[in-house]
């Protein structure tokens, strides 16, 4: 599976191995709906697997996004109805988050928004549904519905990992659109109110970035040995540009 | 891992114009890491930052993500597109 960050967050999540932040919670609901055999996930995992090749063939014969033959407008009134007619699950929550990302990839954003307000603040989907609206927000540049759901949500959910997920993508949203001191709020928020948790830590490196790692700021500085053996230090690279990049084998 | 060849490319040609590359691996394992450096030809330094306390210095969030740090140490990019990356750097060679 992929490894590119989408955005700031990571789109996609199929590997425990060097996981970061929230990200964790993600993988691991992937992991966990992987190993139990579940015939309802097989079914949705097949619609995916369909929509993904329709939605292929149909940007390879030259078609656009808003276009109304956008096949990924059929599969996400399908992956809604599944929805509709089965009982909260994996599975259900799998094809939530679908028929959502899709009309969000068929720039449909005010339908999006509709069915995103259907959705009660516990709904399981909201964890994965937030890398939706995030998404979206990012495409429209516009973070104003974002926020006021999270907000709502931060108030009216009573499962403890929505509403830090909610304070914490409030504070990702207002730090995209510069609006640091918001920002700051939101993520002092999540870890004062939810220590411990993912969020809290995410939301604390988050708080760092903004204080200590913005353009034209000294880089940390750090001191290590390479899997070679040999000493390195940020100071030995004085006088040169210098590149780092993070990166895993997986 | 279609970025290795990219950044061997810019590897090679910012070597000896004052670019330095250094290669942080997130990998729980060494091995898997020594294989690839040796496998895909990467002349770059490697650290094994197997405890993450690189990616919390840096608040690096997924993989792979660029920063670039110009000649006073400062930071200059991050979170770069390696596609944008070349260009990036002719800026800095021209301060």
């Amino acid at each position: 599976m992929g490894r590119r960050t989408q955005n700031r967050l990571f789109g996609s999540a199929g590997n425990a191995a060097s996981l970061l932040g929230f990200t964790l919670l993600l993988a691991f609901t992937i992991h966990a709906q992987n190993t139990l055999p579940d015939k309802e996930m097989d079914r949705v995992q097949a619609m995916i697997n369909q929509s993904k090749k329709d939605a292929e063939q149909f940007s390879k014969s030259g078609g656009k996004p808003g276009d109304a033959n956008n096949p990924n407008l059929k599969w996400s009134a399908d992956f809604w109805k599944y929805r509709e007619k089965h009982p909260a699950s994996p599975a259900t929550v799998a094809a939530t988050v679908e028929a959502l990302r899709l009309l969000n990839r068929a720039d449909r954003l005010s339908e999006l928004r509709e069915k995103a307000d259907t959705l009660k603040p516990d709904d399981a989907a909201w964890k994965q549904v937030f890398y939706v609206l995030m998404s979206a927000a990012a495409k429209s540049k516009d973070y104003s519905y974002l926020i006021s759901k999270a907000e709502a949500l931060a108030q009216t959910a009573s499962d403890r990992d929505i509403k830090a997920q909610a304070r914490f993508n409030i504070g990702d949203a207002y730090w995209r659109i510069k609006d640091n001191d918001r920002a700051r709020k939101a993520f002092q928020a999540v870890v004062t109110e939810y220590p411990g948790t993912t969020y809290a830590e995410a939301a604390e490196g988050n708080l760092r970035e903004i204080e200590f790692l913005n353009l034209g700021q000294p880089a940390p500085a750090f001191e290590r040995t390479t899997i070679s053996g040999d000493p390195i230090s940020l100071g030995g690279f004085k006088g040169k540009v210098l590149v780092l990049k993070f990166w895993g084998t997986y | 891992m279609g970025e290795v060849p990219l950044l061997k490319e810019l590897y090679a040609k910012y070597l000896d114009q004052g670019v330095a590359v250094v290669g942080i691996s997130l990998d729980d394992e060494l091995k898997p890491l020594q294989e690839m450096v040796a496998s895909k030809g990467m002349s770059w330094p490697q650290i094994h930052d197997a405890d993450q306390s690189l990616v919390k210095l840096f608040n690096v969030k997924g993989t792979p993500t660029y920063y670039l740090i110009d000649r006073e140490g400062k930071i200059a990019a991050k979170d770069i597109p390696i596609k944008k990356l070349g260009s990036a750097i002719d800026e800095l060679l021209k301060k």
